[in-house]
């Protein structure tokens, strides 16, 4: 019983991964069409009046999720992905150009293993964390798992097997170690002040007050503008897409990938873009609580409620990431740089002095 | 044993046998995410991921980094034979000489604490701050150096100009 | 968990075989690889050891091998580019210029 739990959690984990990132995809094909004063995808699916009567109910749905764009991105690019030649550069590993994709998607689908997704409940008599794994140390498995998400990049530009792919590769883990220090810091500012490791803990301390942790907790809005500038370029997205500039590097480190391998970086990326907009509304923003609304505890319905008001949440700064990302221009490589190094760096050293003073 | 052991014997007979050091340094990732899984085991959690970060997460990448700068490529030749030989006859001879009194006389069984606060965060923290405090502030300095050392020797002339 | 004893010999195996590498290895940034493979032995012997009799100073320990290891890795590496500009080669046998 105990491993059919499991099971079934680590089912619905995975599909709350993939499925933020498909919501993520779509968000940004329309949402960028909406701020470029486009129409963006309409028609896969618009025009679906299909001759079998029986499916004449389910018609009408399908066409409006297809002027939408939805049919578009979830299926039409699916299909078109993997059906597309699995290209290979000549006078390159096979196995190591296969592994990129991989070491760069897999570390993102591993950090959702620990993050809550809902309070615990009882449902016949079982206890249920809606979590898949609680282990004291999960902040530091989320850094460890940022960590190892810079191989896919690495291995990636390298056996593309030619310049564009290597320059994208080299400004894409140097930007992600530069920023990674900063992410670094931010949490130890956290663990001071949250006094835990533990994700579920730091949810939970945020029940009192309004659930909004930052007017709480003093340094808590520098920590999260921090954090969040620190997730747009850890996803190599924003303001921060150097590495993948596609005016002058075609598309960076993934240049020469393409089918299924070029969506597994992409499914990667939104999935990411999700788990820090997931980790934010954790730390800063009260997870499943409600300002001014107690859930009772240990109900199965309020599980569900306070996961679909984390999802609310979460859904809010994946299209704020978004808006933020096709609105900004890009950044100088020096600029990034000495943003990370001579701004995010000093500044968030500084949060942790005036944070460890505060908690003394 | 466990699969762990298994995974950790193969990376590491890997690494030494891989002609393509790129090759060497993924069977290194492989076998330090393992040995991360072992302090998992041994409930040293902390320990565990700190493994990940600082060696799987920043010094293999600095590694590969180096690797792919220098393009370095296939190891090519053979090696002599009476130096193999030779080698296995020492490395032979180590091993036996460190795993010997184990097996012979089993290892002596201690009243093993297995108290589950050990290996925190907290408990680490703790004993770091308090009774290694000053090896803890050298470990500060020696890594300050190493930066600065590191710097030094990197560095090319060009950057006087500039 | 295992006997502390089977961790004792992985510990003693992964030394082994860095060792054999890093003899046998020309290439020097292999050999660096193998100094770390056993820097992690002894690591695997210390959380054992730590676990087995009960305290933390092992797994202090273990903390300060890896701070070590880091300043290793940025001194290594950079002799290791240094050498290549010198000798444009990163083989061992080639850095041969003290030998008489």
């Amino acid at each position: 019983m105990e491993l059919l739990i499991l099971a079934v959690k680590a089912f619905i984990v995975l599909h709350v991964a993939l499925g933020l990132g498909a919501v993520c995809t779509w968000i940004e094909r329309k949402g960028s069409a909406l701020i470029q004063d486009r129409v963006g995808a309409n028609r896969a699916g618009a025009y679906w009046y299909p001759s079998n009567p029986l499916l004449w109910p389910i018609a009408p749905f399908i066409r409006i999720a297809g002027m939408l764009g939805i049919i578009n991105t979830l299926l039409n690019d699916a299909v078109k992905a993997l059906l597309k030649e699995d290209f290979v550069p000549e006078g390159t590993s096979v196995f190591m150009h296969a592994l990129g994709p991989f070491m760069a998607a897999l570390p993102v689908f591993l950090a959702y293993a620990v993050v809550p997704l809902a309070p615990d409940f009882t449902i016949f008599g079982y206890h249920v964390q809606a979590q898949l794994v609680r282990i004291d140390t999960g902040l530091l498995f989320i850094l460890a798992m940022g960590s190892l998400a810079v191989y896919g990049v690495v291995f990636a530009g390298w056996t593309g097997n030619n310049k564009f792919s290597l320059l994208g590769a080299l400004r894409a883990s140097a930007q992600m170690i530069s920023y990674e220090l900063a992410m670094g810091i931010v949490f130890v500012t956290l663990i001071i002040g949250y006094g835990t490791l533990d994700l579920y803990a730091i949810v939970e301390s945020q029940q009192d007050g309004w659930g909004i942790n930052p007017l709480v907790h003093p340094t808590g809005w520098l920590s999260f503008i921090i954090l969040f500038i620190v997730g747009m370029a850890e996803t190599k997205r924003g303001p921060f897409d150097m590495p993948e500039s596609e005016s002058e590097l075609v598309a960076g480190y993934f240049t020469e990938y393409s089918g299924m391998k070029f969506l597994l970086f992409w499914l990667g990326e939104f999935a990411e873009i999700a788990l820090f907009a997931l980790i934010i509304s954790l730390f800063f923003f009260g997870g499943w609580h409600i300002p001014f609304v107690e859930l009772p505890e240990g109900m199965w319905w309020a599980a569900l409620v306070g996961h679909g008001v984390l999802m609310a949440k979460v859904l809010f700064f994946c299209v704020l990431q978004i808006v933020i990302r096709w609105s900004l221009p890009r950044f100088r490589y020096d600029q990034l740089m000495s943003l990370g190094w001579k701004g995010l760096l000093p500044l968030s050293l500084l949060n942790v002095m005036v944070t460890a003073a505060i908690h003394i | 044993m466990s699969l762990t052991f298994c995974i950790i014997f193969a990376s590491a007979c890997g690494v030494v046998l891989m002609r393509n050091p790129i090759h060497s340094a993924l069977c290194l990732i492989v076998n330090l995410v393992a040995v991360a899984g072992i302090f998992a085991q041994l409930e040293a959690h902390f320990l565990a991921m700190v493994q990940i970060i600082v060696y799987a997460g920043a010094i293999m990448v600095l590694v590969v980094f180096v690797i792919m700068l220098l393009n370095a490529k296939q190891e090519e030749g053979s090696y002599s034979t009476w130096l193999i030989g030779l080698l296995a006859v020492v490395s032979g001879f180590i091993f036996v000489d460190m795993v010997g009194p184990l097996l012979s006389e089993g290892f002596p069984q201690s009243a093993s604490a297995t108290d589950p606060t050990v290996g925190t965060v907290e408990a680490i923290g703790r004993v770091l701050y308090t009774k290694y405090l000053f090896p803890f502030e050298a470990a500060s300095i020696l890594i300050m150096v190493g930066v600065v050392g590191a710097l030094m020797l990197a560095k090319t002339d060009k950057g006087k100009q500039g | 968990m295992d006997p502390v004893s089977h961790y004792l010999i992985l510990s003693a195996l992964m030394f082994t075989i860095g060792a054999i590498g890093f003899v046998v290895r020309r290439n020097a940034i292999v050999a660096f690889m193998c100094i770390e493979l056993m820097l992690n032995a002894v690591n695997v012997s210390f959380v054992a050891l730590s676990r087995h009799v009960g305290g933390l100073d092992g797994e202090i320990a273990v903390f300060f091998v890896m701070v070590v290891a880091a300043a290793e890795a940025a001194i290594g590496l950079a002799i290791v580019i240094s050498l290549f500009r010198t000798l444009r080669s990163v083989e061992t046998s080639d850095a041969a210029g003290l030998r008489l």
